[in-house]
């Protein structure tokens, strides 16, 4: 019993930082259609920016969020500025190769002024453990979870109850009648982009304590953010967030039980079975993947 | 016709020019030239240049004294970024700079991309500290290594184990229940392969078997299994990232086995130290290249290596790839330097007639060169964290510390 209670512990706590990596994903994919690559580089620059930032000031590293994300938003406008948008009238494959380009310079970058060292931001108590009955966690990892409850929570009202909300939703649902509602697509677009890239800003934020960071970081955790990307649904937050729980629980539940070298095999296999039956993903429906593809 | 007659004239001064310089450097002493292959830039760049820096250093040291067979040594440096550039840049340094052998390379996989074209052009390749078992086992002529590799680890792990540590802990070696985590790429495999062969002969009982990808970002189920299984001592292959990974989390769940013994770069680098705490790291073992902390009177030559190196650039060595790199590059100058003339076949028939004991290099290690032109002296260290310092614990007669375990 202490075990399954240690396993279903660890996997939601893994679940919630791979749902923290999502969100950003999902909301760009959702809405400007951009299947975005460079998004773990995002977060490696981020948690960079938080070492940075941490280290030089000597602050809290929560605190650096009134720094990084910002930053991350502006970085993220810029990039949607100068490099999707004036790809848009172009083949899909012509941005996905930009958005892989950029992840590729985006490490070298770092390669080349960091070199390949890991930075280790300071723990600040966060590694602190709490016990939970038979199991474990750190503070960090609860601040993770509860965050991610959040921040989802906060992007389900801003895109339902706020007027700039709508109109993304609606430049989601139809580009065309959106613009000829008066919605300026391409500003949309700009803004999603960057509150996509501020929101992964947060995760890399919370993230810096309890990981070290490397130009090669973001590669970790892109790909399981995309399973779980198309798991949930395309675009969709709320099926993100319960797909990357899901996840979490088979990595952690598949990493005991048939060992670290075959848990890949499980969570990619479940994610194949997805596909085969509900190729919309768990919480999407085929109205919404009509408008994504 | 006036173009014409200026650029004949430019034509033949550069012409003098080149001539004149050429036998001014000449008339110096004679030059000797080698490649120098290593990752200079992009991701293996720090431990590249490390490596590279040993190198420099034999032959700073071999050129004070003369040189090899009385002329001076020049490095020509290729940049083995990835593999395709290793084998565009070792083609290059054959053809176009004739090196008369190459040394290299850090990587495994480099090496054995790059070695391949120096064979083919019948090119000696000295490969001084890349570990995977395939460099030398495609029995090519020309390659020869004179690090320890894969195996060399594996071997010092399970000794040290046996002879050392199970004593210390006051147990039979063969009640130990071991676990084997490494990460999956060539490197963790083939050591947790001779891990295991080793494990056997020596009657031990190994109750877990994992592997990992190297960007594993939780292995809170592996420690979970290890609890469950009992594991004693731990056995983990690893590089820097999942080496701080598993002592971090095995620290925060509370597992404390008797024993962890990591192989390789990630367990020797004062920066996992610190990232996991000096705290947490205290009295976890290491197995891996001859590192600083080791008796002088086994590694003769290692505090002048330190000196000159500190001089040169200006702060103190960074891991021990340059210590290998240098023990390795310094002996084979020298044999080198014994024999006669620098044809392929020549610098062969030297480096095969090599013959050093162990305890008398900077390394430790001893250079023989035997089956599969690997040196068959070649062998490792057994280390441990204390008090913030890596020392090294085994075997005794390059110790500088007792073993500590937590009783």
């Amino acid at each position: 019993m202490d075990l399954l209670f240690s396993l279903v512990i660890n996997g939601l706590m893994l679940g919630s930082l791979y749902a923290m990596v999502s969100v950003g994903l999902t909301l760009i994919f959702g809405i400007t259609k951009v299947i975005n690559f460079a998004h773990g580089e995002f977060m490696m620059i981020g948690m960079m920016l938080t070492y940075i930032i941490t280290t030089y000031l000597g602050i809290h590293p929560y605190l650096t969020l009134v720094f990084v994300v910002p930053l991350l938003f502006l970085l993220g406008i810029v990039v949607q500025k100068y490099l999707i948008e004036p790809l848009k009238d172009s083949d899909e494959h012509i941005q996905i190769f930009a958005t892989v380009g950029l992840s590729i310079a985006m490490i070298n970058l770092v390669l080349m002024l960091a070199g390949s060292n890991n930075f280790n931001t300071p723990s600040s108590g966060l590694r602190e453990t709490l016990g939970l009955g038979a199991a474990t966690v750190l503070t960090g990892q609860v601040v993770i979870m509860l965050c991610s409850i959040f921040m989802v929570g906060g992007l389900h009202l801003f895109l339902t109850k706020t007027q700039m909300g709508r109109a993304i939703r609606a430049t989601a649902q139809n580009r065309n009648a959106a613009q000829l509602m008066g919605i300026n697509v391409s500003r949309i677009n700009m803004v999603t982009f960057g509150i996509g890239i501020a929101c992964v800003g947060i995760a890399a934020v919370l993230l810096s304590p309890l990981y070290p960071v490397n130009a090669q970081t973001g590669q970790s955790f892109v790909l399981i953010a995309f399973v779980i990307v198309v798991m949930g649904g395309l675009g969709s937050i709320a099926g993100a967030f319960y797909a990357a729980l899901i996840i979490g629980l088979v990595d952690a539940f598949a990493g005991f039980y048939l060992g670290s070298s075959l848990k890949d095999v499980a969570v990619f296999g479940i994610f194949l079975l997805v596909l085969i039956f509900r190729p919309s993903g768990l919480f999407g429906n085929a109205r919404k993947l009509a408008h994504v593809s | 016709m006036k173009y014409n007659h200026k650029l004949r004239r430019t034509a033949i001064s550069s012409v003098i020019a080149t001539v004149v310089l050429g036998s001014i450097s000449t008339s110096a002493m004679a030059e000797v030239k080698f490649g120098a292959l290593y990752p200079l830039s992009g991701g293996l760049a720090l431990l590249g240049e490390e490596s590279y820096r040993g190198l420099e250093l034999a032959v700073d040291q071999i050129n004070e004294n003369g040189g090899v067979q009385g002329e001076t040594v020049v490095l020509e440096t290729g940049d083995a970024v990835d593999n395709n550039q290793a084998i565009g840049e070792a083609r290059r340094l054959i053809s176009q700079e004739d090196v008369k052998a190459i040394f290299g390379t850090y990587s495994s996989s480099r090496s054995i991309a790059a070695s391949q074209v120096a064979e083919m052009s019948k090119v000696p390749y000295f490969e001084l500290g890349a570990v995977a078992d395939d460099v030398t086992e495609r029995g090519l002529s020309y390659v020869f290594r004179t690090n320890p590799t894969a195996y060399h680890m594996a071997e010092t792990i399970i000794d040290m184990l046996v002879n050392s540590i199970a004593s210390e802990l006051e147990v039979d070696p063969a009640e130990l229940r071991i676990g084997i985590i490494h990460e999956d790429s060539n490197y963790g495999s083939s050591v947790a392969k001779h891990q295991r062969t080793f494990a056997e002969q020596e009657g031990l009982n190994i109750v877990m078997e994992e592997h990992y990808p190297a960007s594993i970002v939780d292995m809170s189920s592996i420690i979970l299994s290890l609890k469950n299984e009992e594991v004693d001592v731990v056995l983990q292959t690893s590089y820097q990232d999942d080496s701080v990974l598993f002592l971090r989390q095995a620290n925060e769940r509370d597992y404390q086995p008797k024993a962890i013994i990591g192989g390789g770069g990630g367990y020797s680098m004062t920066p996992t130290a610190e990232a996991v705490g000096h705290d947490v790291i205290d009295g976890v073992f290491d197995v891996d290249f001859t590192q600083y902390n080791v008796n002088p009177d086994f590694a003769p030559g290692i505090e002048d290596f330190q000196a000159a190196y500190e001089e040169k650039y200006e702060e103190a060595p960074r891991s021990g790839h340059s210590l290998i790199n240098y023990a390795g590059a310094l002996e084979l100058l020298r044999a080198i330097d014994a024999g006669n003339g620098f044809s392929a076949d020549e610098i062969k028939k030297a480096v095969l007639a090599m013959d050093v004991p162990d305890g008398e290099t900077a390394a430790g290690m001893g250079i023989k060169i035997g089956e599969n032109n690997q040196n068959e002296r070649a062998s490792m260290m057994g280390m441990q964290w204390q008090d913030g310092e890596l020392v090294t614990v085994y075997p005794e007669e390059a110790s500088v510390a007792d073993i500590r375990t937590h009783q």
